[in-house]
């Protein structure tokens, strides 16, 4: 049983194994611990007062907060005593013996997401994780993350998680708990588990599939259904073969996406982009093209050099036309077509189709065909068998009937959520009415956990003990960052442990039981290498199995709604996914690549579909389909395809917290199944309503301003300096003044608007690093949203379908900074580096400076928003960064704190700071390493390097502002043929 | 003349500003010095006929509004350059075309301040009373009565000689004015 | 119509002496007894300021997002109605000064009037910067006091400049009145009944008995003061204007600003003047002394002014043409054909437009035509700085981030609210102090009537 004794929360810390500490503090929280939590206490309380019962677990949680933090806190006092964990982690690297208090701590583990894991390193300031990098040795993550790996940190303190055992109405014990699992298995000792149910999400953790077989052995007639309501689709039912693509783009020249969002989307995002980006970062070398098919304007699609846009029917016959256009060689009439075949023929090889994860099997099942006739196979593509499941699974369809039909049965249900992902049509909810024992472990007691007759709390990544597979097959491991908040949390493994050992384990028991029988022989070294590296050492990915060519011509035919008919179609919401992060605020108030829309989802159409429908952005459309119907605010979005309804999922949660409750509408519940990614829309009409929706950015154009400055490769390699001419710096004599010398380090940033794919991680990894607050919709709604960087995007050309650019945009860190001059009370200042710095506590708030900022990077807190109110909130904040209070302006400082640190080691070592040794959090977090920090003081440093490309640039240069961030221009590579 | 000294002076009054304009220069002309009027509003030729000129006010306001304009741009310079420097948007520390808006506004207010107060202290003010006051008529000066008065402290003094020599001048009531009432 | 009204009317009423002058003048503050309009208008008055208070309790507590400023427009309504504030503080001390150096004896009736309003202006005006920080509480970091940090202000910030330009507006205009006043502090002292009175007043006048070379020292100070006062009257509003011309916003970084900021602040002042003047003589029976033909001149200098903004307005359009610079272009442009292109057209129709009506002799004439379009012009140039702060803004150098500004209810009890400072202590003022310099008055009436006569506007 996990018992949290504070100093605990410390085992992740690398400790000596001889000392021994002396018991007598912990012993004492111990028995607090105990008598707070003891099994009979908590019942009587909750009788006493049944009302206050969530009050009740705020106060503990509150109070377990402190103990956490004042044991660190005497942790850190006692460096010279100090004791063996019982359970080691291990540091990413090797750190002083003893903690050195301020300085963090990196441990590696894996974040999850869709069964898949990415690894991350978690920073660690005295126990308390604060920020999430991506892990460089790990595979899918290459050292970069994406939204999602950097807002789950926020998940992990999020005030609305469940903090007790559930049991009805009352709060129960961990104990009652397993006593009733008890219960239950002898129940289902005598059926073989055919009253057991079980129900989770996708998951590759090769534990847990470990102890799944030895479930199935005990109970050999349970059924269990794993689904994900945003799974890929793949194209087993043709190719006979469940064949997972894994595509290296590093050899692609020519890319054609079907619909498929792979810079933003799915388990291989990262290393896609990294390896997409590679091939633009350099016009002279090598660059690829980008086709791009797609319904929905996608960040993929925005950094193509062909976009054309198709509703998904259309997706469809454009794959068949370009199959048969390949296969018989018979260009068909489209232009389009003819183009496409004849690029991909001249790049036989080198050229790779990749289907949407989202679209039906034959779009699949072609592009595979195309990518072999063409060559591609094994050079850009290769087939992988995807992971086994370690036991036969039920299909959802089957599992929701069998629990109809079955009267006395127990229901497990982890890491999924049927009731909200599911329409009322499947009627899920009556099945589990009829369920007589249904157990909900997860993050949240949400919209299904409350209908359980049990809720338990499920322990966060960074808290639990585990592993998982990356895409490519290769296994990671879990470690917890910092004990459970809440001592009542259980992973999953733990709880089947439940079922499956006597007496059941603690995760780290189980997890390393498993890794000792399959680790190479000298077990505790290997095991020690893998927690350090973050990935399990000596395994390398499975071997990838060629895929025997199978016939795509007797594929069954698609039924495709006939032409003129509405269609729908679905995606995974770009920042709260599916909805499990729909409570969590930073990815809430991320403005979405493309519509820079906060806190809702939207009914997206085209233009002309808006039109035709006579409705226009905000007003509410009420959606029918699959018998559902929802009232959705329209969103009008530049490059959509016509005749369709995008929407996105994860939204209209009724039962999570107060970040996400009342939040937009279910789109869900017009799917017709959990695989149904687009289908015909029954009716559309508008209802009258209209809804205010929270965009940050109104204004498309660039209004003829040459502020992305775009050339075509042909262009380029004709006059490479072509954007230093149309944005030059103005001459020195245009200064009235001599300009300061600026001695020793003078830092700058380089941002390449090629390799930026506008996928929103710098913007997050910015908003953990340096605490800043969320606003809520209302505030971004009267434009105070407070992103230090922010992703400007612009459409260029037709309305109707427009080329689409990113720039991020950071404070330019001005060398002749107009906010300075007319800062009354000298607030910001410059520092003898060229930094711009802002003094907080001398901010008297005259927003002269945001005024007076041509980029308009500015920020201040118009009201208090910095939250207060929620201790557990407090924990994530950066100890590094001045949590700012009303009334003050606040912008990008280039990650001071992280430069001082550097300098501190570098002043140490007696040495200066090497090029590279500060990373701005910005920087860390790009998958496109399109962001580069360092001293131009230095010409061989990698940022002045790039400032001495010809395709350097400076945003608004003419004002003489003599920004010390500067751009390069985006080079695209259209065919000469259109 | 033993009684002279019990008063403070002689207190005529006369018609109208005219009148005592034309009194007063004929009271000087006779050789008073220690001669003063009181007048509702400023009467235009009286400081003539007094023999006054009012140069000290002038130039206090001069003196005044050079000092504070000075020091008010050796403050401006003093913090940018010596107190506190700082890199401020890239500007020289001696930004001076951005100091003369202060420094102009230091130089006025510090003149008029300086000045204002200059000619409140030569006139004597504030006071709390003056012994003319003493003459119940006297409050009249403030709206309609034209007064002036020949102080018993002037050597031609002579309170017969001087009465006459007031009503020769065209006053219509001359009164002794006590020292305290 | 009565002579009085008539624009050719003598400054002075004949029969006007010393004594009546006193007797009326002072009649009304130590005499007369609260009508049932002053305690109405009071009444309405104390109203406003009540509830501009609780605006700024509201403020204060929550913080300035309780207004609609943004990023880009981080300056709202407070900026706004500062600039106008401070605009119509102008007049009082321009008539007092200026046309006294220029010997426009006309001023005379009015130039007290025009002062205490002056006052009132600058004291609403030198709120609005304090209530407009982020944190108000920390508004004196911005002056210049001794402190062990060995802080100071950034003098290179026209928002400092602007601490000391209005400063010392506000001190010398106190100033400037307080020793305008002191002969007739006298006068009240020796002319009230009541033994209070007396001392109150004996007290203000420092002892004032009006001695030859008093008065001659008074006249050379008041006249260098004069002197003083007229190029800062100038300098106060360029300088506050210095804090768009500085800033490099497109639409704020011209050079016309100091000049048609100074004219649009004295046009402002003369409308609200004449907005104050013609109801108090009407209820105060002061026809005689403020006359038709002291309208009638204040109403030329309106005119006057307007024009002078007028022909800002055209050099700040034709230099945005003429400079080519691309983000200054679309700023005029958009002024005229943009959001805001509304209030563009509105403001000029109404500070500049309107008031051309004064050129016709009997709208000239006319009190009620003349106060109505005060009023319009005042409101015109409310909108002017409105849309100088928040369009300028509101689409500057990235359309990324470009923003409509929409003033919230708080905004809107603010500016009103200020409208009750402003008039409850005129209210106060009309009870105790003279409105008119009586002893300047009695310097006119002894004036030969030739000098009078061809003396005036």
């Amino acid at each position: 049983m996990l018992r949290l004794s504070p100093l605990s929360s410390m085992k992740s810390l690398p400790l000596p194994p001889q000392v021994q500490i002396d018991a007598g503090g912990p012993r004492f929280w111990k028995s607090l611990e105990e008598w707070s939590q003891s099994p009979d206490f908590l019942p009587y309380l909750h009788r006493e007062f049944p009302e206050y019962a969530s009050a009740w677990d705020n106060g503990m949680s509150r109070r377990r907060f402190l103990k956490l933090m004042a044991a660190s806190f005497a942790l850190a006092g006692l460096t010279s005593c100090s004791r063996q964990p019982q359970e080691k982690i291990v540091p990413y690297v090797r750190r002083p013996e003893e903690i050195i208090p301020g300085k963090p701590l990196y441990y590696a583990t894996t974040f999850s997401h869709r069964g898949y894991g990415k690894g991350v390193l978690v920073r660690t300031e005295m126990g308390r994780p604060t920020k999430i990098e991506g892990n460089p040795d790990h595979p899918a993550s290459l050292g970069a993350t994406d939204v999602f790996m950097q807002a789950s940190i926020l998940g992990l303190y999020d005030p609305d998680r469940s903090q007790t055992i559930r049991q009805g109405n009352d709060i129960s014990t961990r104990d009652a708990f397993t006593q009733f699992v008890g219960a239950r298995i002898e129940a289902h000792e005598q059926d073989q588990g055919a009253g057991l149910f079980l129900l989770t999400g996708k998951t590759t953790s090769p534990t847990l599939a470990d102890q799944l077989q030895r479930l199935h052995e005990r109970f050999p007639k349970l059924s269990w259904c794993s689904y994900e309501p945003a799974a890929p689709v793949r194209a087993q039912s043709i190719l006979g073969h469940d064949a997972e693509p894994v595509y290296d783009l590093s050899k692609a020249d020519i890319i054609v996406s079907l619909d498929a969002d792979f810079l933003l989307d799915g388990p291989a995002n990262l290393v896609l982009t990294k390896a997409f980006s590679k091939k633009r970062r350099d016009p002279a070398a090598d660059f690829n093209r980008l086709y791009v098919i797609e319904s929905a304007p996608s960040i993929t699609g925005a950094k193509a050099d062909v976009r054309w846009r198709r509703k998904p029917s259309e997706v469809i016959t454009f794959t068949q036309q370009l199959a048969a256009a390949i296969a018989q060689g018979v260009a068909g009439d489209s232009p389009e077509i003819r183009q496409l075949a004849n690029d991909l023929q001249q790049h036989r090889g080198r050229g790779v189709i990749i289907a949407g994860d989202y679209q039906p099997e034959v779009v699949h099942a072609l592009a595979f065909q195309l990518n072999q006739t063409l060559g591609n196979i094994g050079s850009t593509v290769t087939y992988q068998e995807a992971q086994q499941t370690p036991i036969p699974t039920t299909s959802l369809p089957d599992f929701v009937t069998a629990l109809k039909r079955r009267a006395a049965s127990t229901l497990l249900i982890a890491g999924a959520n049927p009731i909200y992902d599911l329409s009322p049509a499947w009627g899920f909810s009556n099945a589990m009415a009829r369920v007589t024992h249904s157990i909900h472990l997860g993050l949240y007691d949400d919209e299904t956990g409350s209908r359980c007759h049990w809720h338990v709390p499920g322990s966060h990544y960074l808290e639990a003990w585990g592993d998982i597979l990356a895409i490519d097959g290769t296994p990671s491991l879990l470690q917890p960052v910092i004990e459970p908040l809440y001592p009542d949390a259980v992973s999953l493994v733990e709880v089947i442990s439940l079922l499956v050992d006597l007496p059941p384990k603690k995760g780290y028991e189980i997890v390393r039981e498993f890794w000792q029988r399959s680790l190479a022989a000298d077990v505790p070294a290997a095991w020690e290498l893998s927690l350090n590296k973050g990935v399990v050492a000596g395994l390398s990915p499975q071997a990838l199995s060629p895929t025997p060519v199978v016939s795509v011509r007797d594929a069954p035919p698609e039924d495709l709604p006939n032409s003129s008919d509405l269609e729908i179609l679905f995606r995974p919401d770009t920042a709260v996914d599916d909805g499990r992060f729909a409570n969590n605020a930073w990815l809430q108030e991320l403005p979405r690549p493309l519509t820079k829309l906060t806190w809702d989802n939207v009914a997206m159409i085209s233009l002309a579909t808006a039109k035709s429908m006579g409705v226009t952005t905000g007003d509410v459309v009420r959606l029918e389909a699959a018998g559902q119907s929802v009232d959705a605010p329209v969103w009008i979005q530049p490059g959509h395809a016509d005749g369709c309804v995008s929407v996105t999922l994860g939204y209209g949660r009724s039962q999570l917290g107060e970040v996400a409750n009342g939040v937009g509408f279910n789109a869900g519940l017009l799917r017709s199944s959990v695989a149904a990614w687009s289908q015909a829309l029954t009716r559309a009409q508008a209802t009258g309503a209209r809804l205010e929706l929270a965009s940050t950015q109104h204004h498309f154009s660039m209004e003829g301003r040459d502020l992305i400055q775009i050339e075509t490769l042909a262009d380029y390699k004709t006059d490479p300096s072509q954007a230093q001419e149309n944005q030059p710096n103005p001459p020195p004599e245009e200064n009235l003044y001599p300009p300061f010398a600026y001695k020793d380090y003078a830092w700058a940033m380089s941002i390449d608007l090629n390799t930026c794919v506008g996928c929103n991680a710098c913007v997050v990894a910015c908003q953990s690093e340096n605490n800043i607050p969320v606003v809520g919709k209302d505030q971004v709604f009267k434009g105070r949203e407070m992103h230090w960087i922010r992703i400007d995007r612009y459409f260029e050309g037709e309305p109707e379908d427009p080329a689409m650019h990113f720039q991020p945009v950071t404070c330019m860190q001005c060398e002749d900074a107009p906010c300075e001059v007319v800062c009354p009370v000298g607030a910001t200042v410059h520092t003898s580096e060229g930094l711009n710095d802002m003094v907080y506590n001398r901010c008297v708030g005259t927003r002269y400076c945001s005024n007076n900022c041509p980029y308009k990077v500015r920020r201040f807190n118009f009201l208090e928003y910095s939250d207060a109110t929620h201790p557990t909130l407090a924990l994530q904040k950066n100890p590094d960064v001045t949590v700012r209070s009303r009334g003050v302006m606040e912008k990008c400082t280039y990650c001071v704190q992280r430069i001082e640190s550097a300098r501190i080691d570098a002043q140490k070592e007696m040495r200066p700071i090497r090029d590279g040794e500060i990373v701005t959090a910005c920087q860390a977090a790009c998958p496109a390493d399109a962001i580069v920090f360092g001293n131009i003081n230095d010409p061989a440093s990698r940022v002045s390097r790039l400032k001495a490309l010809p395709r350097n640039y400076g945003l608004l240069a003419d004002l003489n502002t003599h920004p010390r961030t500067t751009y390069l221009a985006k080079v695209t590579n259209p065919p000469t043929a259109i | 003349m033993s009684d002279d000294a019990k008063i403070y002076g002689l207190l005529a009054e006369f018609a109208g500003p005219d009148e005592l304009v034309r009194g007063a220069r004929e009271v000087s002309k006779a050789g008073y010095r220690r001669v003063e009027t009181y007048t509702p509003f400023a009467v235009e030729g009286i400081s003539d006929a007094l023999h006054f000129r009012p140069f000290a006010v002038a130039v206090i306001f001069l003196v005044a509004a050079l000092l504070s304009a000075s020091a008010g741009y050796f403050m401006q310079y003093y913090a940018s350059v010596i107190s506190y420097p700082e890199n401020i948007g890239g500007r020289p520390l001696n930004s001076w075309p951005s100091f003369v808006p202060i420094t102009f506004e230091m130089g006025v207010l510090g003149g008029v301040l300086g000045g204002v107060l200059g000619m409140l202290l030569l006139n004597r003010l504030p006071r709390y009373s003056h012994p003319v006051a003493n003459v119940e008529r006297f409050r009249a000066a403030s709206s309609d009565a034209f007064f002036l008065c020949v102080e018993s402290s002037d050597p031609r003094f002579e309170l017969d000689r001087t009465k006459a020599a007031l009503r020769h001048s065209g006053a219509i009531q001359v009164t002794e004015v006590p020292l305290e009432s | 119509m009565d002579s009085t009204a008539s624009e050719t009317a003598p400054i002075l009423p004949p029969d006007l002496t010393d004594d009546s002058i006193t007797e009326r003048i002072t009649g009304i503050v130590v005499k007369r007894k609260m009508g049932y309009g002053w305690i109405g208008g009071f009444a309405i008055a104390f109203a406003l300021l009540m509830m501009f208070n609780y605006a700024i309790a509201v403020l204060f507590t929550y913080g300035v997002g309780i207004w609609g400023i943004q990023v880009p427009v981080a300056w709202g309504f407070a900026i706004v109605n500062f600039v106008w504030w401070v605009g119509i503080g102008h007049a009082g001390t321009f008539i007092s000064a200026v046309l006294y150096l220029c010997h426009q004896e006309w001023r005379t009736s009015i130039n007290r009037f025009t002062e205490s309003m002056t006052l009132f202006a600058v004291a609403c005006a030198g709120l609005f910067p304090i209530l407009h920080l982020g944190r108000p509480w920390l508004f004196f970091y911005l002056m210049p006091y001794p402190n062990t940090m060995e802080l100071w202000p950034q003098f290179r910030s026209p928002l400092v400049w602007d601490v000391f330009a209005v400063t010392t507006y506000a001190i010398v205009s106190v100033i400037f009145y307080f020793v305008g006043l002191l002969p007739d502090l006298a006068t009240l002292r020796d002319r009230s009944p009541h033994r209070w009175q007396r001392i109150i007043y004996g007290i203000l006048a420092l002892g004032w008995r009006g001695a030859g070379r008093q008065w001659s020292r008074y006249k050379m100070a008041y006249l260098i003061m004069a002197g003083l006062a007229t190029p800062l009257v100038v300098s106060v509003h360029s300088i506050v204007s210095l804090d768009f011309a500085v800033g490099i916003v497109p639409g704020w970084h011209t050079t016309i600003m100091p000049f048609y900021f100074v004219a649009a602040a004295l046009e402002s002042g003369f409308a609200m003047g004449l907005i104050l003047i013609i109801p108090v003589r009407h209820f105060y029976g002061l026809k005689d002394i403020i006359t038709g033909r002291h309208l009638a001149n204040m109403a030329k200098l309106l005119l006057a002014t307007s024009l002078v903004v007028g022909h800002g307005y055209f050099t700040d359009t034709f230099m945005s043409w003429y400079s080519a610079d691309p983000y200054d272009k679309f700023i005029t442009a958009d002024k005229f054909t943009g959001s805001y292109a509304f209030g563009g057209w509105m403001l000029m129709i109404l500070d500049v437009g309107v008031v051309q009506l004064i050129w016709i002799r009997a709208v000239r004439q006319s009190p009620i035509a003349l106060f109505f379009i005060a009023i319009l012009a005042n409101v015109g140039l409310w909108l002017d700085h409105f849309i100088l702060v928040v369009q300028s803004l509101h689409s500057d150098y990235l359309p990324s981030e470009w923003r409509m500004f929409y003033g919230t209810k708080w905004d809107w009890m603010t500016l009103f609210g200020s409208f009750g400072l402003f008039l409850t202590l005129f209210f106060v003022f009309i009870r105790i102090f003279p409105m008119v310099a009586m002893s300047e008055m009695r310097g006119l009436v002894h004036k030969k009537p030739g000098e009078t006569k061809e003396a005036g506007a």
